[in-house]
């Protein structure tokens, strides 16, 4: 053991003056040679000098084998040894090396950056106790054309008196609301009102203060917990919060903790509830007066009782659902037609089930790029390793073992990988960087993502397994070749055909692959054009919206809310430059107010579900909503004298086919339901609505009825809490940018009510684009892969044809010699290497025709056989080959047969 | 080359013993150990003589050995090795046991 540590002390100092010590190691043999020499040459022996090296014996094996000794690991000294071997060799071939490197730092980095994403959107666990066991519910009647709908209130009570699948239910809902009190300005922030039981259930605690305690869900306990974001940016993060009074939409709410940072909750996916609460405060319900078929507004999470099933939950869901709707208003009660059901799925499923596919589709894109990647630098590698079998056979002769040459293999491409890996990292980093906010937000768990270290470590064990199986590959076909051919071909080259069809099955795979991948980001292009000139129904351009939403407490009743509605659009309207105003109760690419309605004439016992909105002031004129019958409101009708409606064609048609629509007349709620009954006054175009965000953009239209903002319900309006006619969104119309307008709007909001919180201002085109991020997103990053796999094939093609010409530089010469045309060599050449593409194109075809079955789900009015598509991917793909291929066909043809000839 | 580095490794115990064994008298350079060693048993070194420097170095690291570079007689630099205690000890106990293994043989060779 000592004499091993002495050995090693001595084998690291010399590590650190390697340099000096080779020197010493020939000093040493030069100093025993000399006194060889000089003795034999005392001695009188002829020619000295070479008597005492044949007498030594190979002077540079015997410092190799020095030098081996010195090695702190034996094999280490070799491999270092090939790898400052291998270092040369690169530096010297810089446009190879840069190649390799930046391909595998692009295929690398790309592949970790979509695999982290994968990992914290599809793999990783909620980070709710009991995860697994939590599932989300809600309702809908499927019949009536409502497939799912939140839960109503009277439902949620009956579900936690009778279920029994479950151990625990909590519910909660969203809101948008006023924070305001303190020192700082007012703002909008969004609430989540929760059950008392469900952070208990969900396994998450305040980081500061105390939980809601279990009855504080029944009204009147205005308490609240605030987010860490919120406390740390609104309150700096001071402890003496708690205790304090906090204003929500003018209420004041005692804080009584603060949530840890990590708690994102609502959490983002699900279709309704999902915005993450800055603020939590107690849903009221508890021992509240709740009816049966009332409110549809919130969320409700179960946990299956341990030993239950999904299925034997969803069994007896089955049954409560038809008990529930026994005790529903006798209108609704009992119709086969449309019965009501309870769903239930598991949570996790809903926070990732809508990007679950795209991503997935990004992560086999991904992949394809990598694949490519990977054949292409086997292929370049390829080449460079036939360019080096002299060399390498040169090795063999001089005694050189078999595993002394893997590792001189290895060591290349390995430090390719190596430095292929650490580049990759970076470009992981930035393009996890570059995905937009607007995605991230739309994405659950996408939010602050970063390297995941175990995707990391997948990573660098990808990229080293690439490099080893792409080092061995150039091994594997030297394998049966023997010394003396490799020799022999300094003189006679003959052309490795098992090598070549090695690399021509590359080049065509590569070809392959892109040619999928093109289609595939050629269709999303496609789709992606058809999505931004869809015909919305509404004209964007020019319009400016914003959000205001009136607190109760300081606008109680009707009157307050009439006199800010009617002054507001009076206000806007008197801008300069602005043509029209209105104010409504949502916009086009919204719309989540659902209600069922009857028409007059129509089958009794009929109520469909219709999108609803309640507009004030030019509101079909402002966006550019056409009128296809009849007319828009007019100032009497706005102002509530006639109780009136203005529907959609989708309704005129699906309702009222062959009818004349106008003066029919319709109401909401069932045929015995109190609602007046509204006649029809026009019919307008369809506008898109945004209840599957971006789905809806090109789905068929709801059916939507519009009516006067004044006809909402005076009690409606003046109901404690409500937000019946102060939930409202403002558009006006304007000559030149819409957005240079903001200020003035803000201006004219401050100076009807300087309390209210600054609503967020957009244009409409603005919000359409933030509609349709997540496919522009997901376009561009195909189209980055599919430019990406383009260039590798260009450069596969570039380098194997390289090779080729190179390799056949004497044949070239022999053919010029005898008189080929340079023309003729150049079409040679090019022939040879569209072959190749021509094979690769297809077989992509045949593949991209399969594979794009995994799209149609996510295209938009774009067949998955597009032709236009189906024609262009092969036209692009040819012409990048040909200039791919034209370079070194030029070379070729530029061969001076008198140097070619004479060889090496 | 497989049967060189077979008889290379015969040789191998053989020559380190008679390294150690040659530097008994004092400090020694490499070109020194290498004429003591011919003079002592030609065989040894038959292949080629610069099997000797690995072997040097390699005792060298086990410590048994101690390297210096120094000015020779004829005023070069040369690397100059000497026994450490440990390979004073370990020369005692290789020639010991050398002493046993021939004193058995030659038993075994006297009673046949």
């Amino acid at each position: 053991m000592r004499a091993w540590l002495h050995g090693l002390r001595l084998r690291v100092v010399a590590l650190f003056r390697g340099h000096r010590r080779d020197q010493e190691l020939q000093d040493e043999i030069a100093f025993h040679l000399a006194m060889r020499e000089a003795q034999l040459r005392d001695s009188g022996t002829a020619d000295a000098a070479r008597h005492a090296r044949r007498r030594f014996g190979s002077a540079a094996r015997i410092r190799e084998e020095m030098r081996d000794e010195w090695a702190v690991l034996p094999s280490l000294v070799s491999l270092l040894q090939d790898c400052r071997y291998a270092v040369r060799g690169l530096r010297r071939s810089g446009a190879f090396t840069t190649v390799v490197v930046l391909t595998l730092a692009l295929g690398i980095g790309a592949n970790t950056a979509v695999f982290s994403i994968v990992n914290a959107v599809l793999l990783r666990p909620l980070g709710f106790a009991e995860g697994e066991r939590l599932l989300l519910l809600h309702e809908g009647v499927p019949a009536a054309g409502i497939d799912r709908v939140a839960f109503a209130y009277g439902d949620l009570a009956h579900l936690r008196r009778d279920a029994r699948s479950f151990d625990a239910i909590g519910s909660f809902r969203n809101r948008s609301v006023e924070l305001s009190g303190g020192a700082s300005d007012p703002e909008r922030i969004q609430i989540a009102q929760v059950s008392a039981d469900l952070f208990p259930m969900l396994g998450v605690r305040p980081g500061l203060g105390r939980p809601f305690r279990p009855d504080e869900d029944s009204p009147g306990h205005d308490v609240a917990l605030l987010g860490w974001e919120l406390w740390q940016r609104r309150y700096a993060g001071d402890p003496a919060v708690i205790g304090r009074a906090i204003l929500l939409d003018r209420r004041p709410y005692t804080v009584i903790g603060v949530m840890p940072a990590d708690l994102q909750f609502p959490r983002r996916g699900p279709q309704f509830n999902s915005q993450p609460g800055d603020v939590w405060v107690p849903l009221p319900l508890r021992n509240a007066q709740v009816e049966y078929a009332s409110g549809f507004d919130v969320s409700v999470i179960a946990r299956l009782k341990p030993g239950v099933t999904l299925p034997q939950a969803r069994a007896e869901l089955d049954l409560l659902a038809a008990q529930v709707q026994a005790q529903y208003p006798p209108a609704l009660r009992n119709r086969s037609r449309a019965r009501l059901l309870l769903f239930a799925s598991p949570l996790h499923d809903e926070i990732v089930g809508a990007v679950g596919t795209p991503i997935l589709l990004l992560l086999g894109a991904i992949a394809l790029v990598l694949l490519i990647a990977c054949a292409n630098i086997a292929n370049l590698l390829l080449s460079r390793a036939a360019a080096r079998q002299h060399e390498i056979g040169l090795r063999v002769a001089l005694g050189a073992t078999r595993l002394r040459l893997l590792q001189l293999q290895l060591s290349e491409p390995l430090l390719l990988a190596a430095a292929g890996g650490l580049l990759g990292v970076f470009v992981a980093r930035l393009a996890l960087r570059a995905v937009p906010t607007a995605v991230a937000e739309q994405i659950p768990g996408l939010h602050g993502v970063d390297i995941d270290l175990r995707v990391l470590a997948f990573t660098a064990g990808l990229s080293i397994a690439t490099a080893v199986t792409v080092g061995l590959i150039p091994f594997a076909t030297r394998e049966r070749r023997r010394v003396s051919d490799v020799l022999q071909e300094g003189t006679i080259r003959t052309t490795g055909r098992r090598r070549h069809r090695v690399q021509s099955t590359l080049v065509v795979t590569t070809v392959a692959l892109s040619f999928v991948l093109l289609v595939g980001a050629g269709l999303f292009l496609r789709s992606f054009s058809a999505l931004v000139n869809s015909d919305r129904g509404f004209r964007p351009a020019g319009v400016l919206t914003a959000a205001v939403v009136l607190p109760w407490e300081a606008y109680p009743t009707a009157d307050r809310v009439y006199w800010f509605q009617d002054s507001l659009v009076r206000r806007l309207e008197a801008l300069p430059r602005v043509r029209r105003a209105a104010l409504s109760s949502d916009l086009p690419l919204e719309g989540t107010t659902v209600g069922i309605f009857t028409i007059e004439a129509g089958v009794d016992g009929a109520a469909p579900p219709s999108r609803h909105t309640s507009v004030l002031g030019s509101y079909f004129e402002t966006l550019g909503i056409g009128v296809t019958r009849g007319r828009t409101f007019t100032p009497e009708e706005m102002a509530g004298e006639r109780q009136v409606a203005i529907v959609n064609d989708k309704m005129a048609q699906r309702y009222l086919a062959g009818q004349d629509p106008i003066g029919k007349r319709l109401k909401w709620g069932t045929r015995d339901s109190r609602s007046p009954w509204l006649t029809i006054v026009g019919v307008v175009e369809d506008a898109a609505d945004g209840r599957q965000a971006v789905a809806t953009l090109g789905d068929e239209r709801p059916v939507h009825i519009y009516e006067p903002l004044r006809q909402t319900p005076v009690r409606a309006i003046n109901t404690r809490g409500s937000l019946a006619g102060r939930d409202l969104r403002l558009s006006v119309l304007t000559e030149g940018d819409a957005s240079a307008l903001a200020r003035s709007v803000q201006q004219e909001l401050a100076g009807l009510d300087g309390q209210l919180a600054l609503a967020r201002v957009a244009t409409m085109e603005a919000r359409v684009d933030e509609m349709i991020a997540p496919q522009r997103f997901s376009t561009q990053v195909i189209a980055i892969f599919a430019a990406g796999a383009l260039l590798l094939v260009s450069i596969g093609l570039y380098g194997l044809l390289g090779f080729v010409v190179s390799e056949r530089t004497q044949e070239i010469g022999v053919r010029l010699a005898l008189g080929a045309e340079p023309h003729l060599v150049r079409r040679l050449m090019v022939k040879h290497g569209l072959r190749l593409v021509g094979v690769g194109i297809a077989i992509g075809f045949i593949v991209a025709l399969g594979a794009t079955r995994w799209l149609t789900s996510l295209l938009y009015e774009t067949q998955r056989y597009d032709p236009l598509t189906f024609i262009a991917v092969p036209i692009v793909l040819a012409a990048v080959a040909i200039i791919a291929c034209l370079i070194p066909a030029h070379r070729a043809s530029r061969v001076d047969p008198l140097v070619a000839l004479r060889g090496d | 080359m497989g049967t060189e580095l077979k008889s290379a490794d015969l040789l191998q115990g053989t020559l380190e013993l008679l390294i150690l064994r040659t530097l008994t008298s004092g400090e020694k350079h490499g070109y020194e150990i290498a004429e003591w060693i011919h003079a002592a048993s030609a065989a040894a070194l038959s292949v080629e003589e610069g099997a000797l420097y690995p072997a040097l170095h390699r005792l060298e690291l086990r410590g048994l050995l101690v390297a210096a570079w120094d000015v020779s007689a004829n005023n070069r630099r040369a690397k100059y090795y000497r026994l450490s205690p440990e390979g004073r000890k370990r020369l005692r106990q290789t020639t010991d046991a050398w002493r046993r293994t021939s004193t058995a043989i030659n038993r075994v060779l006297e009673a046949v």
